[in-house]
C-alpha cells in the first residue's frame, strides 16, 4: 500500500511539472495527425533523416525551429486521425485555436463555408509561395470561389500494389516486366479469374470489413471514369439512380461475391494479406508505398523482388482515380496579433520549400516544379503515379460534409459485398441517406 | 480430498464451463498482452502469435520516451481522483437525504435523479462543452473531472443501501441527542463503506478510462489525460504498422486501473454482495 501511495505522489508531482519557457519569443501552435514519434525523432533536426509520415513531419517542425531566425517557436498539438475534426470543431468553439492545422482537402470546404478560415491569396503572393506552382489536383482541392485556403501539402490517391511474383505465375506480366493491367471491367474480370485459377488466391485483397473509406473510394474511382456526374452541380444532392453507378456496384459486387476478392478483410488484414503473398493486388493508398518497399527487400518477405504499385488501372471512358489530399489552414483567430500571423506565414513557407522531403512518405507532390523534378522521379515507383497529380478525383468542393457522407456510401457498398444487398437497393438506400444529410448540410 | 472432488458431476461440470468461458473472456486480453512485446515491423505479417519469438520491450520504452506521458499519467489521477472524492460525498449525501429524510417533493426529485439514468451522456455532450467552454474551463482540470460529479448511479446506489441499513440504530444515536449530521458521519457513513468502495472504484474506473470528454475538453497537450495523451500519439494506420505500440498503449492505460482493482477488490465483492440486505 505504501508503495502504492509513493507511485501516486510521484505521478502527481509530474503532473505539476510545467513546460519549457519560450519568453521573448514568437511562439505558434500547429494541430495535426500523423502520430507521435518523439522517442525517435524528438532530437532530429534534419528533415532529410526522417522517415514515415510521423518522422518526415516531426524532423520538419524541429529543423524549422532549429533554424529559423525570426525567434519563432512551433508547438506542435497532435490529435488522433479519427476523432480529428471533433476536436477541432471543439477548439474553435471554446476559442482555443490553433495557429495552424492540417486538414484534409475535403473537410477544408465545411469550415471555409463557415467562414472559420482565413484566404490566403495576398498572403501567399507576398511572402513568395506561388499558387502557379500547385498542382491541378492540389489548386482544385484547396481554392474555393476563386480564393485560396489553405497550403497544400500532397496529394494521396488510390492504386493498386501488385505481387508480380504472383502475376507472373498467373501469365499476367508483359515481356517488359510489367504487369497486364486490365482496359476494362471484363478484362478485369477475365484476368482475375485468371489469376485464381493458376494461383489459388484471389486477385484482390482490399479492406471490405470494418471500413468504409476503401469501398467508397473505389466506387467513387469507377463511377468518375465513366465521365458521370454523381453530384447535381449546386451539390445539394446525389444521383445514385445512373448506369454508371449500376455498372460500378456491378463490377464491385462480380469481384467479391466470385471470391476474386479476399473475404472479410479490414484495412490491417488486408494488408497483412498481400504482404504475405495471398492476394495479387491490394487496392489501398499512397501512404503504404513505403512500407511495402522496405518489406520487397527483406529476404523472409513473400514479396521479396516482387512489387510494383501504379494508379488505379482505366477501366472506362477516361483515366480517373480517387484523390485527397492534406493541407495547411490558417484559422480566424489562430493568431493573437500580426505578429504570430507573419511567424505562421513564414513556417507556411518552410514547408513549401521542403516540399520534397514529404513526397517520401509516398504522398504525391503539391508543387509542379517537385512533381517533375527529377529527384521525384528517381524516388522507386513514382514516375507512373506523378500522373494522378492531374487525373486525380474527388468529390466538387460544393458538396458539404463529405467526410461524412463518404461513410454513407462505403456503408452500404459495403453492405452490397458482404451481405449481397442488392444493387437497386443500395442505389436507393445511398440516395435516400446521402440526400437527407446534404438537406441538413449547413451551407 | 480436494473440495472439488467432492462435489457432484453438475457442479464440476458447471466449474469446467464456467472456466473455460474465463478462458474465452481472457484470450483476447493475453494476445493483447502478448503482442505489445512484438515488434511493429514484424505485426505487420503475423498476429497469430503468442509466445514464440521475437521479442522486444521496444513498444514500451517508446511510451516511456514520449516527453509529456508521467504528466498525463498526473492528470489522469488528480482528475480520477477528485471525481471520485466528489462523487462519494456527494451521493453519499444526496443517497442518505433521500433514505431517510422527510421533505416537500421528495418523490418526484428522486424520481428527477433517476430520469438522470436513462439519459445517454452523449446526448448532452454539445451544451455541455458549450456551457464548460463559455465558463472558461476548457483546459483546466476542474473541467475534466467537473462533469461526472453528477452520478445519478451514485446516488441510486447509496439510497438502496442507506435504505438497508435498520432505522433503530440511528434513533438509538438520536436518543443519545446525537444531531442528525453527527448520526449520519459517525454511525451511518462507517456502515456505508462496502458501498462507498463500490462506487468509488466504479466511479475511479470509469474517469480514468474515459475517452471521449478528455477528447473535446482537453486540447493542449499538457491537459491531457493518460487515454487521450496515448490515442494521441498513435500514428494514422497504427492497426497496421503500430500495432505493436497501440497493443502495449492499451497495457500500460490498463495497468493502474488493475493495480488499484488488485487492492479493493475484496471490498468489491463484499458490497456487490450485500447490496440491498435488509
Amino acid at each position: 500500500m505504501k508503495r502504492f501511495a509513493f507511485l501516486l505522489c510521484t505521478a502527481l508531482l509530474a503532473a505539476c511539472g510545467s513546460s519549457s519557457d519560450n519568453s521573448g519569443k514568437t511562439e505558434i501552435t500547429l494541430m495535426r495527425f500523423f502520430g507521435s514519434c518523439d522517442a525517435k525523432y524528438a532530437q532530429v533536426t534534419n528533415a532529410s533523416e526522417g522517415v514515415g509520415e510521423c518522422g518526415i513531419i516531426t524532423t520538419l517542425v524541429n529543423e524549422f525551429n532549429a533554424t529559423n531566425t525570426d525567434g519563432i517557436v512551433v508547438r506542435t498539438q497532435i490529435g488522433e486521425w479519427g476523432p480529428y475534426y471533433d476536436q477541432l470543431t471543439a477548439r474553435l468553439v471554446a476559442k482555443d485555436i490553433p495557429t495552424v492545422a492540417v486538414m484534409h482537402e475535403s473537410a477544408l470546404g465545411d469550415y471555409v463555408r463557415r467562414k472559420l478560415v482565413l484566404p490566403l491569396d495576398e498572403d501567399f503572393a507576398r511572402i513568395g509561395i506561388d499558387k502557379a506552382d500547385f498542382t491541378e489536383h492540389a489548386a482544385r482541392g484547396t481554392a474555393f470561389n476563386g480564393q485560396t485556403y489553405a497550403l497544400p501539402f500532397d496529394t494521396w490517391a488510390w492504386l493498386w500494389h501488385i505481387n508480380t511474383r504472383l502475376m507472373k505465375q498467373a501469365g499476367l506480366m508483359q515481356p517488359d516486366g510489367k504487369p497486364r493491367l486490365p482496359h476494362s471491367p471484363d478484362e478485369l474480370l477475365a484476368q482475375a479469374r485468371q489469376f485464381k485459377q493458376r494461383t489459388g488466391k484471389p486477385y484482390f485483397a482490399w479492406a471490405v470489413a470494418n471500413e468504409t473509406a476503401a469501398n467508397d473510394r473505389t466506387f467513387l474511382t469507377l463511377v468518375a471514369q465513366q465521365n458521370a456526374q454523381l453530384f447535381a452541380p449546386d451539390g445539394k444532392a446525389i444521383h445514385m439512380q445512373q448506369p454508371a453507378v449500376a455498372n460500378a456496384l456491378t463490377l464491385m459486387q462480380k469481384l467479391y461475391a466470385e471470391g476474386l476478392v479476399k473475404p472479410n478483410l479490414d484495412y490491417a488484414a488486408a494488408n497483412q494479406a498481400f504482404l504475405n503473398g495471398e492476394a495479387g493486388v491490394v487496392v489501398v493508398g499512397t501512404w503504404t508505398i513505403d512500407q511495402f518497399l522496405r518489406e520487397s527487400q527483406k529476404d523472409d518477405s513473400p514479396l521479396k523482388g516482387s512489387y510494383t504499385v501504379v494508379p488505379f488501372p482505366q477501366l472506362y471512358e477516361r483515366p480517373a482515380v480517387f484523390a485527397d489530399g492534406h493541407s495547411w489552414a490558417l484559422f480566424k483567430g489562430g493568431a493573437t496579433d500580426a505578429k504570430g500571423h507573419e511567424a505562421a506565414l513564414k513556417f507556411l513557407k518552410f514547408i513549401w520549400d521542403r516540399s520534397a522531403e514529404w513526397s517520401r512518405t509516398g504522398h504525391l507532390p503539391v508543387r509542379r516544379s517537385v512533381a517533375n523534378s527529377e529527384a521525384f522521379r528517381a524516388l522507386p515507383l513514382r514516375e507512373p503515379l506523378a500522373e494522378i497529380t492531374s487525373t486525380g478525383i474527388a468529390m466538387p468542393g460544393n458538396v458539404p460534409t463529405q467526410r461524412a457522407i463518404e461513410l454513407l456510401i462505403g456503408e452500404d457498398v459495403a453492405n452490397l459485398m458482404l451481405s449481397a444487398k442488392p444493387v437497386a437497393e443500395v442505389q436507393a438506400s445511398v440516395e435516400k441517406r446521402v440526400n437527407t444529410a446534404l438537406k441538413k448540410a449547413r451551407r | 480430498m480436494n473440495p472439488l472432488l467432492r462435489r457432484g458431476w453438475f457442479d464440476r461440470f458447471v466449474m469446467a464451463a464456467l472456466t473455460l468461458l474465463a478462458l474465452a473472456w481472457i484470450a483476447p486480453l493475453l494476445w493483447v498482452l502478448a503482442l505489445s512485446f512484438k515488434p511493429n515491423e514484424f505485426l505487420l505479417r503475423h498476429t497469430d502469435v503468442f509466445l514464440a519469438p521475437p521479442y522486444t520491450l521496444a513498444n514500451y520504452l517508446d511510451i516511456l520516451q514520449t516527453s509529456q506521458v508521467f504528466r498525463w499519467l498526473g492528470n489522469s489521477a488528480i482528475v480520477a481522483l477528485a471525481q471520485t472524492a466528489g462523487v462519494l460525498v456527494l451521493s453519499s449525501l444526496a443517497g442518505y437525504g433521500f433514505a431517510r429524510c422527510e421533505f416537500p417533493g421528495r418523490r418526484l426529485l428522486f424520481a428527477l435523479v433517476m430520469f438522470g439514468l436513462a439519459v445517454p451522456a452523449q446526448s448532452v455532450f454539445i451544451p455541455l462543452h458549450r456551457l464548460f467552454s463559455d465558463w472558461n474551463l476548457q483546459n483546466t482540470l476542474a473541467g475534466l473531472a467537473l462533469p461526472g460529479l453528477a452520478a445519478p448511479f451514485g446516488v441510486y446506489l447509496m439510497t438502496q443501501y442507506f435504505k438497508a441499513i435498520p432505522t433503530e440504530l440511528e434513533e438509538a444515536a438520536l436518543l443519545d441527542n446525537a444531531s442528525r449530521l453527527k448520526t449520519f458521519v459517525r454511525i451511518i457513513l462507517p456502515l456505508s463503506l462496502p458501498a462507498q468502495a463500490t462506487l468509488g472504484i466504479f466511479t475511479f474506473l470509469a474517469c480514468w478510462n474515459d475517452y471521449l470528454w478528455p477528447l473535446v475538453i482537453a486540447t493542449k497537450p499538457e491537459m491531457y489525460t493518460l487515454t487521450r495523451g496515448l490515442a494521441s500519439t498513435q500514428t494514422n494506420f497504427a492497426q497496421s504498422e503500430g500495432l505493436g505500440f497501440l497493443m502495449a498503449q492499451a497495457v500500460f492505460a490498463g495497468l493502474p486501473a488493475l493495480t488499484l482493482y488488485l487492492f479493493f477488490q475484496r471490498h468489491l465483492v463484499t458490497a456487490v454482495a450485500g447490496t440491498g440486505k435488509s
